[in-house]
Parts: structure tokens; sequence; C-alpha cells
């Protein structure tokens, strides 16, 4: 039978997959992509959880709230990208090291 | 504002005017100095007129005269008490002497400063400054205030040496300056330890009164520098002891002593010639005024005990300086050892501890402060026609200077103590008073009057040996006809320089009772004041 | 005159003090445009006439006479300087008077046409104050200050010539072993103030000079113990300063020097009158010596006697040998003092005065026609060697005669007056060695001896320039010759010539007893007079002085001299005894190298101390800043260094990096959760 504990490790994996893209890559698309499936694997926790709140469904509604903003954050995280590589014609983030100060 | 603060502030106003002046007045600075120091004269000769010499001074406060007493420095200390500081000034027959003579002293120095090129303002308005603290001293009668002028003359100098002086005057200056201030800095130590000591009777406060220091029954008993019961120890010297030893070393660097004379032969041959007549007039009598009013008044107890010890090192330094200065080669320089010779007489004289002896003492102080200031002006003379003073390159200058020549010789046969001249009265008094020690149970013996007078003999060598080998003989100059041509016979800022000096030292060894007539009260009142102690 | 009569002593003695003073003021103001030497002269003539009739008679058949002024005051003592006349003083003053009168117009025309004349005019004047001065002190201590100004005036006339290097030589050894023996006096002032308390010379011995027969005398002195050592060390004091002064061996040595001053100088004062100065200040201070002290005077008089009469057989130089003379006279004087018989040393002063004086002006008119033959025949020589002269009584016949009469009284011939005083010490001198016993006896031996030496060698001089023939014979002619000395300079030797004989001093011409100087000082005698002595030794001296002249004429003027020029005991003799020499080693060089010694030290080891105080100071002073460089400075250092290095180490987390932020975010989050894990 499928148990919670098996959503849980894919979600998991997803989570370290998007961590590692998030940290390891030389490319901000890929960090953007790395974010979304972290989010992603956050969503699929609520929805694995929600089976404990059969009342109200709130890890259900949780998750498409998340959708709806993860959505959000895509568009305004491309913006930056697309800024970010009009200002320093890259978008390679270990080049751009403004944030230092 | 009594006669006394005006000798005292009257160069201080004439060094601010100086330095108010602008440059292009600079012409007007040495008239302006000579003014002032000739007021001056005329003030202190007024005052030599007007004194009483009658009243005896030393540890007396009646007797002294011109006194002016104002609070100066009134601290609240809280538990330790209150500070009291006054300008308190007052001369009597021991100071008075002295003041005259600086005046004048002071007086020939401007007249041989008339040629002086170098940053005018600057020199008239240190020796202005320098004037004033030489008469501060000798009128102070608060040791604070005594201390605080003696250190004011202490900077004049420092500069008016390092500036205005000969090839290394840096040096000259600079030992001086060490030499001395080593010897006052140890002395306000003692100047505290007697504050703590002593209480005003009047006000119940510590006081820096030298007068009331000078009375036993002002000591606070158990006190460091206290009277009776006195325990205290430094180094297992008793405290009154250390007290003594160190404020004679203040005063016997000035005077000064051999071995602590070093400073003098340097700082006379690098100085300039108004300078070294400073130096030698009044600054060594400093000493041994020093010595009188502070180490023999208030610690007469000691004086009494360690005057064997004082009298021998007059002896040391009368055969020594004289001896050295039968080594020199440099005119000037032996004039300054001959200098270390005389003042002995005044270490010894004083160390006597009998009436002629420390009047001889000061009459040789008045003596050689003129006489000394005509030798090494003399010298100067010499130096700034031809820019030397090696005692070998000159023979025979009573040919061609046979003014100048009748002038040293006046001065010479005067120092060496021939009898018509003012060191003749001072010297035999010394010898006298000396040998008179041992009939007054003073406890200087005879065999230091013998050695005392054996220094008469070598001056009288030296300065015939000099007389001899410079101005008799063919003359032979070192530098040739260019010398000849350039040691012209004194002109007549000289003599008036000079005349006065030589004149005074004839007078005083026609009449010493121009001296001794106004000390006599205060000699007596002196060894009145150690003779319970001996 | 009867005006004049009217000045009190005290007065008229002033004056004739003050008058050469006053001429020496003058003189010293006019300089240079006046050298006719007038104004001195005059002043010398005054004061003479003042001593002679207003001080002299009048305190000799009177009485003493005493006037003070309160000098100063030291402390509760007051010293006063005043005028003492009693007939010692006046006797004295009027001696030097009476010799300086014919030395002034000797002077006139042996100084003529010097370059420096006025300077020889105040310098003379100054001498005559302070000598007439030293006369009548009435205070010890202003007899001192005379006794050091006619010292000086000494100095003065001895360099006169002060471009000539062995005059200035001269004058400063004078000088200098006047001084030593002015310390013996000084000394010996100080003890008499210390023990006693004054140094008036009538509170110390009385009006009359010598407390012994006078009760005024001062009370504590009389009652001094006689023995005590202060009264031997401060009589054997004085006697040192009579001893430089006086010429005693060893400290005689100044005085042939000094023969560099000019001869007329020479005449009045080192032969009559300051060299005399030491013998009158023993006579005026006699009372003090006790007999350890008298003894030793006697023994130092009559070594000097016998070793400057050597000194004198030796010598070529004219002056020299009367230089020694005077020495061995003064030695004499001395033993006159020493055995007691100080009024016989004062009339032996007073003729040895007149007569020495008219043999130095006698060599100085020999000199100076020597020199002025030497200029006008172009010849260069010694005008002072008697090897250049002889023969010289066919040219100048009255001064062959002066001299001889002066050679005379120097060897105590009869009739002059040389013999009533020599005659009087030796004899004297016999009888106080008679009563003393045997080792006594060596002192009147001896001074017989150099009696004897005495005629010898002043025959010698007397032969030598006035017998034979002249040296320079072949030189002379009408144009350029020797000649008598011009008037002014025969005058004063006819007067002093006139002097040394013995009238001038008594009436009986073999008596010394009845001379008026003997007999006005009544000095009483401790030992017996003997009667037969009074009559062998002058008649010995004189036989034994003529033997010696025979001898003398024989060596001399029949030229049987039997010795070799250089001959040992001839250089020992000529060279002094080497005496200048062992001086020379040993006091003046001995004195000039420690001097030199004492300055090395000086320079080396006090300033040295001084140095190294510094250069100590200055090493402590770099130790201190390296301390301070490195301990005290370097601890600030280490934690501003390790601060800064730990910042270092932590500043690379904010690279700028934005993964890198994240990757640190993540770190510490798992740190954090590995922290709760572990607790």
């Amino acid at each position: 039978m499928i148990t919670i504990t098996h959503f849980l490790v894919v979600s998991a994996v997803i989570f370290c997959i998007g961590l590692y893209a998030v940290l390891a890559k030389r490319n901000a698309i890929m960090i953007l992509v790395g974010i979304e499936l972290m989010i992603n694997a956050s969503i699929l926790n609520f929805v694995a959880f929600s089976r404990y709140d059969k009342v109200n469904y709130g890890g259900q509604v949780f998750a498409l709230f998340a959708i709806v903003l993860a959505a959000a954050a895509v568009a305004v995280g491309l913006a930056i990208i697309l800024n970010v590589y009009k200002y320093y014609k890259t978008i390679n983030p270990a080049n751009i090291n403004e944030l230092k100060d | 504002m009594g006669a006394l603060s005006i000798l005292i502030f009257l160069p201080l106003f004439a060094a601010f005017l100086i330095l108010a002046l602008p440059t292009s007045l600079k012409g007007s600075y040495k008239y302006i100095a000579l003014t002032f120091t000739v007021f001056q004269l005329a003030l202190s000769i007024y005052m030599y007129q007007q004194f009483d010499p009658t009243l005896s001074g030393i540890n007396t406060i009646e007797g002294y005269q011109f006194v002016e007493q104002l609070p100066w420095i009134r601290l609240d200390l809280g538990r330790i008490g209150k500070l009291e500081i006054d300008y308190f000034v007052g001369i009597d027959g021991v100071s008075l002497p002295l003041i005259v003579l600086s005046t004048l002293v002071m007086l020939m120095s401007i007249g041989a400063s008339w040629h002086v090129e170098k940053s005018t303002k600057g020199y008239f308005a240190l020796l202005m400054i320098l004037n004033m603290a030489v008469m501060g001293i000798f009128a102070a009668l608060d040791f604070f205030l005594f201390y605080v002028f003696y250190e004011v003359m202490l900077l004049p100098l420092y500069f008016l040496i390092g500036i205005w002086g000969g090839a290394r005057r840096e040096y000259a200056a600079m030992k001086f300056f060490i030499y001395t201030l080593l010897g006052s800095v140890l002395m306000l130590l003692v100047i505290v330890g007697l504050y703590f000591s002593v209480v005003n009777p009047a006000s119940g406060a510590h006081t820096f009164n030298m007068i009331l220091m000078m009375n036993p029954g002002n000591y606070v008993d158990g006190s460091f520098f206290g009277f009776i019961g006195n325990y205290h120890e430094v180094f297992g010297v008793p405290s009154r002891l250390i007290g003594f030893i160190v404020l004679f070393f203040a005063f016997a660097i000035k005077v000064p002593i051999v071995p602590l004379h070093t400073w003098l032969p340097d700082a006379h041959v690098e100085a300039p010639t108004p300078v070294s007549i400073i130096l030698a007039g009044i600054l060594l009598k400093i000493g041994g005024y020093g010595i009188i009013r502070v180490c023999y008044s208030i610690f007469p107890d000691i004086a009494a005990d360690t005057n064997w010890w004082l009298a021998l090192i007059g002896v040391i330094s009368i055969l020594y300086g004289a001896l050295n200065a039968l080594a020199q080669k440099d005119l000037k320089r032996m004039i300054a050892y001959s200098s270390v010779s005389h003042m002995g007489f005044v270490l010894l004289g004083i160390a006597s501890l009998t009436a002629e002896g420390v009047s001889g003492a000061m009459f040789q102080m008045i003596s050689h402060g003129f006489l000394s200031a005509a030798l090494f002006f003399l010298v100067g003379v010499l130096y700034d026609r031809v820019h030397d003073r090696y005692i070998y390159n000159f023979r025979g200058l009573a040919t061609i200077m046979p003014t100048y020549t009748v002038y040293v010789a006046i001065a010479f046969f005067a120092s060496l103590g021939l009898p018509g001249f003012s060191a003749f009265i001072g010297e035999a008094f010394v010898i006298i008073g000396a040998f008179n020690a041992e009939s007054m149970l003073t406890g200087v013996p005879r065999w230091m009057a013998v050695g005392g007078s054996i220094g008469i003999l070598l001056s009288a060598a030296y300065f015939l040996w000099t007389l001899q080998r410079m101005f008799f003989g063919q003359t032979r100059l070192q530098g040739g006809e260019k010398w000849r041509v350039a040691l012209t016979d004194l002109d007549t800022r000289e003599k008036i320089v000079l005349l006065p000096a030589l004149a005074l030292a004839l007078l005083l060894g026609i009449v010493p009772s121009l001296i001794f007539h106004h000390l006599n009260a205060s000699i007596l009142q002196l060894l009145n004041t150690i003779k319970p102690y001996l | 005159m009867l005006e004049l009569l009217n000045i009190s002593p005290i007065t008229a003695s002033l004056l004739v003090v003050l008058l050469p003073f006053v001429a020496f003021l003058i003189q010293a103001a006019f300089g240079r445009r006046s050298i006719s030497g007038n104004i001195g002269l005059i002043a010398i003539i005054l004061s003479t006439i003042l001593s002679a009739i207003c001080v002299f008679f009048v305190v000799w058949n009177g009485e003493n006479a005493t006037q003070r002024i309160t000098w100063f005051t030291i402390g509760t003592k007051s010293f006063s300087v005043g005028i003492l006349l009693n007939k010692l003083t006046v006797s004295m003053q009027l001696l030097v008077c009476i010799i300086a009168l014919p030395v002034h117009f000797y002077s006139r025309a042996y100084m003529k046409g010097d370059d420096g004349l006025h300077r020889y005019w105040m310098y003379l004047s100054l001498f005559c104050f302070a000598m007439l001065g030293l006369t009548v002190s009435i205070n010890l201590l202003q007899l001192y200050i005379f006794w050091e100004l006619v010292g000086f005036a000494s100095y003065l006339l001895i360099g006169f010539w002060f471009t000539r290097d062995a005059a200035v030589q001269a004058n400063k050894k004078a000088f200098l072993i006047n001084r030593i023996g002015d310390l013996g006096f000084l000394i010996g002032i100080a003890l008499v103030y210390a023990q006693v308390g004054t140094l008036d010379l009538v509170e110390l011995f009385g009006k009359s000079g010598w407390f012994l027969n006078d009760t005024t005398a001062n009370i504590t002195l009389q009652e001094i113990n006689k023995d005590s050592a202060w009264l031997t060390f401060a009589g054997l004091a004085f006697f040192l300063g009579a001893m430089a002064k006086s010429a005693q061996f060893p400290l005689h040595v100044w005085l042939p020097d000094a023969m560099e001053g000019p001869t007329s100088v020479s005449s009045l004062i080192h032969a009559a009158t300051m060299v005399a100065a030491g013998v009158f200040l023993l006579c005026t201070v006699f009372p003090l010596f006790n007999e350890t002290v008298l003894l030793v005077i006697a023994i130092v008089g009559t070594i000097t006697a016998f070793s400057a009469a050597i000194f004198a057989l030796g010598q070529y130089d004219i002056k020299k040998i009367l230089a020694f003379s005077t020495i061995s006279q003064l030695g004499f004087m001395m033993v006159g003092v020493g055995i007691g018989a100080w009024d016989t040393a004062m009339l032996h002063l007073a003729t040895h005065a007149f007569f020495k004086c008219l043999l130095f002006l006698c060599a100085g008119a020999v000199i100076h026609e020597m020199s002025h033959f030497k200029t006008h025949a172009r010849l260069d020589f010694d005008p002072q060697d008697l090897r250049n002269m002889g023969g010289l009584r066919h040219y100048m016949p009255k001064t062959f005669v002066c001299m001889v009469i002066g050679a005379l009284a120097l060897s105590g011939f009869p009739l002059t007056s040389g013999y009533l005083s020599k005659d009087s010490i030796v004899v004297s001198a016999f009888e106080w060695a008679s009563l003393h016993g045997n080792f006594y006896l060596a002192i009147p031996v001896t001074l017989i001896v150099v009696s004897l030496m005495t005629a010898f060698y002043i025959g010698r001089l007397i032969f030598k320039t006035f017998f034979g023939s002249f040296s320079f014979k072949q030189h002379t002619s009408t144009a350029h010759s020797l000649h008598e000395a011009p008037g002014m300079m025969i005058w004063p030797m006819l007067f002093l010539a006139a002097c040394s004989l013995f009238p001038i001093f008594g009436l009986q011409p073999l008596t010394y007893q009845q001379t008026w100087l003997i007999q006005g000082f009544q000095v009483v005698l401790s030992y017996p007079v003997i009667h037969t002595a009074h009559l062998f030794i002058p008649v010995g001296l004189t036989i034994g002085a003529i033997l010696a002249w025979v001898l003398g004429w024989q060596w001399y003027v029949k030229q049987k001299y039997p010795l070799h020029a250089n001959n040992r005991w001839v250089r020992f003799s000529n060279r002094q005894g080497y005496l200048n020499e062992v001086n020379d080693v040993l006091f003046v060089k001995g004195t000039q190298r420690l001097s030199a010694a004492l300055y090395a030290f000086d320079r080396y080891v006090v300033d040295g101390a001084t140095k190294l105080v510094t250069w100590t100071m200055q090493q402590v002073a770099v130790v201190a800043y390296w301390f301070d460089k490195n301990i005290v400075d370097g601890i600030v250092n280490f934690s501003a260094n390790t601060t800064y290095y730990i910042g270092h180490l932590a500043r690379h987390v904010q690279n700028g990096q934005l993964q890198g932020y994240l990757g640190f975010a993540l770190t510490v989050v798992i740190l954090g959760i590995l922290y709760l894990i572990i607790k």
C-alpha cells in the first residue's frame, strides 16, 4: 500500500534536486527552475498531508494557493532575470557580486 | 606696588615693549634695554641709600626691608589643608649688595651686546626676562616664588647660549640646562617636604614662607623635616641631613663646586660675551646666595654639622680650579677655571662660620661679580677683533694695544688679590676667617686655610704667566699683519663699560665698609642662628 | 720753616706718605706729556724735608705718636688704619726718603731719552708711596697691604723694559716668589688675629714697638706662653714673609734676576729699601718670636750670608755681584735679628742702604758710560760684564773714588759706617754664641769667613773694573772715548759716599755702641758683654780684609790668576749653585705637570663622568625605547592584529554571491538542526 512516507520521500527527493539546482547551477533560469521544484515539493507535502484534514481540505486549498503564488513568483523572477541580463549581459550568478556591500 | 616689585618687573615690561614694537624699529631695542637697565640701577642705588643697616633680616621678618606680601595662590585642598602661596619679597643685608651688583652687571652686559646683529628682538627680550628672574631670585622670600624665578631664569639662558653662542653652542646650552635642572628638580622635592613640615602659626595652614621655615617652632612634631623628635630616615640617613644635602647640591651646581663644575667652562667658552658676563657676574652668585639664604638659614643644625665637608670642598675647588686654569691655552677657558677657584673661596668662607669668613665670602662674591664680568668683557674685546682666543697666538700686545694692556693688567692684578682692589679684601678675610674658625670652635681646621691661601699664589701664577706670555715681549702674532691692523686699541664704548667695574673694584678695595656696613647685622644674625647647634 | 714746624708729626708723616702718591696720580694723568720727572722729584724733596724736620726729630727726641681711624667693621671687630710713629718707624721712614732722593736725581740723567720715561716716574712715585706707607703702618693688615704694593711696584719696575723677554720673566719670578712670602705673612696675620683678636701694632706691642719694657702692651699677648706651638708657627710664617722680601736662601733667586730692571731702580729697591722691608717687619713683630723661631732666623741668615757670598765670587755681571752681596748682607741683618740684637740689624740696614745704593749707582754710571761707548764705537759687547772692563779709573776718577768708598764700607773697613754695623752684628753674634755653647759658635765663625769673602769679591770687582787696562783700548779715540758720568749722576754718588762714612751714625768711629741708632733703640740683651771680642774681632776682620785685597791684587791686577775659568767650583758659583735649574725642574715643571695632569683629569675623568652619565642615560633610553616598541607596544599591536585576522577570516562569508549566501544560510540551518538533534 502507498503510505504517506512514500509521498514524503518523493517530496524530499524533489526538494533536494531543487536545492541542488539553486546552489550549484550557473544559470539563473535553472535556479528559478530549482526554486519551482522546491515549491512543488512542498505542495506535494501539502496535498499528502491534507488526507488528515478531511473536513476543510485545508492542505489542498493551501496547495492551490501556493501554486498561484509560485506562478506569480516565477513571473517576477523571470522579470528580474531579464533585467539582470539586460544590465550585466549575463545570467551567471557567480559573475554578479553587487550584493556584497 | 613698592620699589622692590618695580625693580623686579621693570625688565618684564621692557621685554613686552620690545616684543610689541615692529621689527622695523629694531635699532631701538638696545636703547630700550639700556634705558630700563639704567633706571633699574638708579633704583637699586636708591634702595641702597634707603637701606637701614641696623636691621638684620635672615630669620626675622621685621629685619627685612622693602617687604611686600600679597596672597598669590590660595587653594582649599580639603583634607590636605589649604594651599598658601604668597607673593612675598623683601631684602636684607645679604641680598642688597647682590641686587646692586646684578643691576650693574646687567648694565655692563647690555653695553657688551651693543653690536649684536642676529635677531635683536628675541635677544634683548630674553635678556630682559633673565634680568627679571635674577632680581626675583634675590628678592623672593616665599620658597615657591623663589623656585618659580629660579626656573624662569633657566629658559632665557638656554636660548641665549644655544642661539647666539659659538661653534658648539647647542652642546653647551644643553649641558648647562640639564645640569641646572637636575639640581632644581631635586630642590622641588625638598620644597614640598618642607611645605608639609611647616605650619603658619597665624593661619594654621602649611606654608611656603621661608622665614617661617627658619623658625624651629613652626615645624610640626614628627613631620618629615621636623626639628624635634625627627626619626625619619632615607636610606639610613636622617631626613634633615638629606634635605640639606639636596639643597646644597642644587646650589653647588650653580657655584660651581668641583666636581660639579664641568658645565661652566663649556658654557662660558660657547656663550656670547654678554652672556658670559651675566653667567660669571650674577649666576654663580645665586649659588652662594642660596647656600646662605636657604641651606644655612633653614637647616642651621645641619650647617653646623657639615661645615667641615663644605670647607673641604671649598679648598679643593680653590686648588683644583687654579691648577686647571694654569693648564689652559684658551684665554676664556682660563678665566672660567679661575672663576671656579675664586668661588671656592666663597664656599670656604661661608663654611668657616665666622663673621670674618662669611663677610669675606659675601665680599668675594661681589668682587668676583664685576671683576669676572670685566675679565670676560676684555676677552670679548680680543675675540671681536681677530676671532681668536688662543694664548699662544699672541705676544707683545702691550706695544700695539697699550690702553687695552693697562685695563687687562688692572683687571688681572685686581683678580689675583692685589691690595687696594676688592678681591684682596674678600680673599684675605676668607683666609683670616678660616684661621679664626679653630679659635671659634666651628670645626674648620687651619690646614684648610693654608690650603686656600696657596690658591692665592696659584692665581698669581696663571695671571702673571698670561700677562707675560700675551702682552709683553716683542710683538708676534699668529695672524701676521692682518691681525696687527685688526687689533685696534679700546674704543670709547668699551672703556665706558669697563671703567665702572674696575673703578668699583678699586673703590671697594679702599672703602670696604661700603659693603661690610650693610652686611654686618645680617651676618651676625645668621651666625647667631647657627651658633646654638655648634 | 717755622710754620712747617707747627705741623703735628702725624700730619707730617701722612703728607710724607701721600705726596709721592699724589705725584703718581698727576704723572698718571699727564701720561706721555710729562717726562721730566719734576713732579716726582718735588714730591720726594718735600717728603724728605717733612720727614726729617717735622717727623724724625720730633719723635726721636720726644714722644711716640699714634693716630688711627676705623676702616671697617666685620662682625664685632673693627679694623683701623693709621699711623704709628716711634723710633723704629720714623728712622725707617727717613731712611727711605734719604735714599730715594739721590736716586731720583740720578735717574734724571741715567734714564734720559728712554721711550717709557713717563711710566718710569709714575712707577717710582708709586714705589715711594708704598714703601713710605709701609714704614709707618699701625696695623698689620695695613702693613700687609703696603707690603704687597711694594712688591707690585717692584714688579712694574723690574719689567720696565717689557719688550725684553728676560725682564718680563724676571718680574714674574720676583712677584711669584714674593707671593710665597706674602702667603706666609698673611698666615701669620691670620694666626695672630685668631689667637689674640687684634692686628693693631700698638695693642699688640705697645707704642714704642717692643712690649718687653712697655707696660701698656696688650695683656693677652703678654700672658701667652712663649713656647706655644701657634706662636712658633706664626713666627715662622712672618719669617717666611721676610725671607721672600729680603731674599733669604732659598727664596733669594728672584733678586739676581731682578737686575734686569734699570740700575737706578735696583739701587733704590733691590739694594736699599724694599729688600730691607723684611728685616724691618721682623724688627716690628720681634716680640712675637720665641727661641725656636729666633734660632731658625739666625741659621737661615747665616746660610744666606754664606751661600750668597760664594755665588758672588763667581759672577761676571757687575750688577749680579752687587745683588749677591746684597743678599749676603741681608743674611747678616737676619742673624742680627735672630740673635735678639735687632738694633744691630737696623743699624746694618741703615748703613747698608747707603753704601749699597752708592755701589749700585756707581755700577750704573760705569754701565751707562760703557753702553755709550759701545754705541759710539759701534761695538757689540755686554756693557755689564766685568771681563769687558778694566783700567776705568783713568777715565772715570770720581766714580772710582766713590766706588772705592762704597767697597770699603761693604767690607767693613774702619772709619766707614760698614765697620760699625758689620762688627756690631759679628761681635753680638759671638757674644750670643759664647753664652749658648759650642754648636752655636758656628754662626759667628761663618760670619767672619763671609766677611773675608765679602772683602775679596768686592775687591775683585774694583780691581777688574778700575785697574789693569781697558779691554777695548784700541777702539778708544778722541771722538769716542770713555768719560766721566754727567754731574747729575756724580752728585748723588758723592752725597751717598759722604753718608757711607762714620760721622753720619756716630762721632765715635770705632765703637758701634756709641752710634745714635743703637743708643736710641735701647735693646736689652740677654747675654753678657765680652770686652775682648770688641777688640779682637774688628782687628782680625780688618787684617783679614787687607790680606784678601792683597790676594785679589795679585790675582786680578798682577794677572797671577791660579784657577782655570772652567774650574768646577767657579762654574758652580757662577751658576748660582744650580738653584734656578733645580727650582725650574722641581717646582715650575712640577706645577706645570700637575696642572696639566689635573686638566687631563678634569677633561677625561670629571667631565668624562658627566659624559658617561649622559652616555648611560642614552643607552638606558635606547633600551627603554626597545622595550616600549617591542613589549608594551607589542601587546597593543598583538591584540589589534588578532582582531583584524579574525575579521579577515569572517569577511569571506560576505562574498556577494547569491548562491554563496544561500549556501551559508543552508549550512547554518543544517548546523542548527544538527544542534537540535544532538541536544
